[in-house]
C-alpha cells in the first residue's frame, strides 16, 4: 500500500504549498536564467553564433580587441593556410537614416567568409532590431566619418554585440572610415590552442567573450542569482521535510512499533518530494518554455530546452539532498517515544 | 510449556547520575489461548516490563523466550519482524494513522506483516474483522470521525489482523468510560479464545479483572504472585 500517496491525498494543503513553493523558486530560477542567457545574446550573439574555435588578436593589444591590428603579411598567411579563416574588424559607430535619426550600431566586417556576411562597398546589412526602428531595406544610411553612403541591402535575425545591433559593411568602407589599413582579429574554426602564431595571442571562444567588457561582470552577478535561488530551494525542502518530519515523530514512532520498516519511511518522504518536484519542475518548465515563446520583441530573454532541464536536474538532486538530510532524523525514532507522548 | 515466558528479566534506567533498577528480576509464563492481566500499583514497572517482552525497548539482563527462542537476544532487524508478523499492539490511545481510512488501517498491518494472502482474501479479512469490531459501517472513515471506543475497536482490530500470536495491550481501556471499557476486554477476551491468540494485559482497573483467565501482580518491580 502506498502510504506516501494517501498521505498527500489526506493532507492535500500542506503539500499543495509546497509544490507551490517549489513551482515558483524554479519559475523565478528558470526566467532568470533565460535573462541572463538573453542578455548574454544581446552582449555577444555575433561571437556566441560562431563554432568553436581560435580568436587571435595582435599580443601588444593586451586582450583589448580595439587595440589590436594584425599586419598583413601574417594576415595573408594565415587566411592561405587556413582556408576556412576568416580576418575581421568591430568598431563601434552610427547611422543616420533618411529623416537623419542617429542609430548606434557596431560595425562589422570582414574577409570573404560564410562565418560573417559580406556586403560590396557601399552596402550595409543590419541588425533585425534595426527594421522594428523603421529602416526598410534600400533605404540609404550615412555615417559621418564615410563620405559616401550605405545602401541597406537586407537584415539578419539576432546579431548584436555589446548590447548594440551589428552593421556588416565591406572592408574597403571600413578601412577608409576608421583610416586603418590592418583588421583586429583573426578567427579560425576548429582550431584549438595548440595553434600559435608568433606575435598572436589565441583565445578560446569562451576566453573571448571574458574580453567583451561588461560581458564578464553582467553574466557573473546573474548567474549567481540563479545558483542562490537553487541553494535556497534546496534549503526550503530540508526545512519543509524537517519540520514535517517533526510533526511526525509520534506517527514514525507508531509505524516502527507495528514493525514498518525504517526504509519504507524514507521511501515514503521521497516518494512525497519526487512527486511533488515532478509536479512543480514540470508546471513550472512548461510555463517558462510558454514565457520563451512568447516574451516580448524587446526583451532581451532566450531559454533553451537543454538549460531548463539540466536545472531542473539540479533542483531534483538539490531536493532529494534536503529532504534526505532532514530525514535523518527519522532513523532515531524510538517506537516507544510515540506510546509515551501519548496520542498521535 | 508455554509459548512464551520471561526469565530473569532486569532493567535499569540512569537518571542523570543514579541508576534505579526497575525490574528486579521477573519471571512470568503466558498460557496459549489466554488472556493474562498484569497488575501493580502506579510506577511499579508494569509498562516496562511489557514493552520489553514485546520487543520494543531492550532488557538489561534477561530472556525473553517465544517459540523456544530467545529473542531478547535478537538484532534490531530480527526483533523488528518478530513484532510485525508474530506480535500485536493495543496501547492506551489508539495510534491510528491520521490519514488512513479504517480499512486502509488493517491494510497497512497486513502489508507490514507480509501477509500471503491475495487482495481479494486481504478484504475478505478486513470485512470479516470489522464485522467481529463492530465497525463494518466506518470502513472508509478516517480516525479523526470516530468516537474514543470506536477508535480503540480499530486499534484492537489492527493488532489482530494478521493473526499474530501474542497481543500485548497496555492499559486498553485506560481512556474509556465504564460501558465502554467492559465492551473493549469482552473483545479482547473473545479474540484470544476464537482466534487461539496469547494475550497479555495491563490494568488497573479491578473490575476488567473479571475478563481474564490470570492475574499477575507486580511490585517494586518483582512479580509478586501468578494467580488464578
Ligand atoms: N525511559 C525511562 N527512563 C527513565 N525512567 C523510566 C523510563 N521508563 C520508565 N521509567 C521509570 O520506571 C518506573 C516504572 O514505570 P512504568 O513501567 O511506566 O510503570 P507502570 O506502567 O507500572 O505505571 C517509573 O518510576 C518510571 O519513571
Ligand atoms: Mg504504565
Amino acid at each position: 500500500m502506498n502510504i506516501a500517496w494517501k498521505e498527500m491525498k489526506k493532507n492535500k494543503a500542506k503539500f499543495l504549498i509546497l509544490g507551490s513553493i517549489v513551482f515558483l523558486i524554479s519559475l523565478l530560477t528558470f526566467i532568470i536564467s533565460g535573462l541572463a542567457n538573453g542578455l548574454s545574446d544581446d552582449n555577444a550573439s555575433l561571437i556566441k553564433d560562431l563554432p568553436e574555435g581560435q580568436f587571435y588578436m595582435s599580443e601588444d593589444a593586451e586582450q583589448t580587441y580595439n587595440l589590436s591590428t594584425i599586419d598583413n603579411e601574417t594576415q595573408d598567411q594565415i587566411l592561405s593556410e587556413h582556408t576556412d579563416s576568416t580576418a575581421f574588424s568591430i568598431q563601434r559607430g552610427f547611422v543616420n537614416d533618411n529623416d537623419d535619426k542617429q542609430h548606434g550600431v557596431v560595425f562589422v566586417t570582414s574577409t570573404d567568409s560564410n562565418l560573417f556576411k559580406n556586403v560590396d562597398s557601399g552596402e550595409i546589412i543590419l541588425d533585425r532590431s534595426l527594421k522594428d526602428d523603421g529602416i526598410k531595406v534600400g533605404d540609404t544610411l550615412t555615417n559621418n566619418q564615410f563620405d559616401d553612403t550605405f545602401v541597406v541591402k537586407g537584415f539578419v535575425a539576432q546579431k548584436k554585440y555589446s548590447h548594440s545591433p551589428v552593421a556588416y559593411i565591406n572592408t574597403a568602407d571600413y578601412k577608409q572610415m576608421y583610416r586603418t589599413e590592418e583588421m583586429q582579429l583573426i578567427f579560425i574554426p576548429d582550431a584549438n590552442d595548440s595553434l600559435t602564431f608568433s606575435g598572436l595571442e589565441s583565445f578560446s571562444n569562451k576566453a573571448f567573450l571574458q574580453t567583451i567588457p561588461s560581458y564578464s561582470a553582467e553574466q557573473m552577478s546573474l548567474n549567481m542569482i540563479v545558483w542562490f535561488l537553487v541553494v535556497i530551494s534546496g534549503m526550503l525542502f530540508a526545512i519543509f521535510f524537517y519540520m514535517m518530519n517533526v510533526q511526525k515523530i509520534g506517527l514514525y514512532g507508531i509505524l516502527k512499533a507495528i514493525g514498518v520498516k525504517t526504509s519504507t519511511l524514507f521511501k515514503m518522504m521521497w516518494t512525497q518530494m519526487l512527486v511533488i518536484t515532478s509536479i512543480a519542475l514540470v508546471l513550472s518548465v512548461l510555463l517558462s518554455q510558454l514565457f520563451n515563446q512568447v516574451a516580448p520583441e524587446g526583451m532581451p530573454f532566450s531559454l533553451s530546452i537543454m538549460t531548463t532541464i539540466q536545472l531542473a536536474i539540479v533542483f531534483f538532486v538539490i531536493g532529494f539532498i534536503g529532504a534526505t538530510l532532514s530525514g535523518l532524523q527519522i532513523r532515531k525514532v524510538g517506537p516507544l517515544q510515540a506510546i509515551q507522548q501519548g496520542e498521535v | 510449556m508455554s509459548i512464551f515466558s520471561i526469565k530473569d528479566v532486569h532493567k535499569s534506567f540512569t537518571n542523570g547520575e543514579v541508576e534505579e533498577e526497575i525490574l528486579k528480576g521477573v519471571n512470568l509464563s503466558l498460557q496459549r489461548g489466554e488472556v493474562t492481566a498484569l497488575i501493580g500499583a502506579s510506577g511499579s514497572g508494569k509498562s516496562t516490563l511489557l514493552t520489553i517482552a514485546a520487543g520494543l525497548q531492550p532488557a538489561s539482563n534477561g530472556q525473553i523466550i517465544f517459540k523456544n527462542e530467545n529473542i531478547a537476544a535478537y538484532n534490531q532487524e530480527q526483533t523488528r519482524k518478530i513484532r510485525a508478523k508474530e506480535f500485536g499492539f493495543v496501547f492506551q490511545s489508539s495510534h491510528l494513522v491520521p490519514f488512513l481510512t479504517i480499512e486502509e488501517q488493517l491494510l497497512l498491518m497486513l502489508d507490514v506483516a507480509e501477509t500471503t494472502l491475495n487482495k481479494q482474501e486481504q478484504q475478505q479479512e478486513i470485512n470479516k474483522m470489522l464485522k467481529t469490531v463492530d465497525l463494518e459501517h466506518r470502513k472508509h472513515a478516517y480516525p479523526s470521525s470516530l468516537s474514543g471506543g470506536e477508535k480503540q475497536r480499530v486499534a484492537i482490530a489492527r493488532a489482530i489482523i494478521h493473526q499474530p500470536k501474542i497481543l500485548f495491550a497496555d492499559e486498553p481501556t485506560a481512556n474509556l468510560d465504564s460501558k465502554r471499557s467492559k465492551e473493549v476486554m469482552e473483545l479482547i477476551q473473545e479474540l484470544t479464545k476464537t482466534l487461539d491468540i496469547t494475550t497479555l494485559v495491563v490494568t488497573h482497573d479491578e473490575e476488567m479483572l473479571a475478563y481474564v483467565d490470570h492475574i499477575i501482580k507486580m511490585k517494586d518491580g518483582i512479580v509478586m504472585g501468578q494467580g488464578v
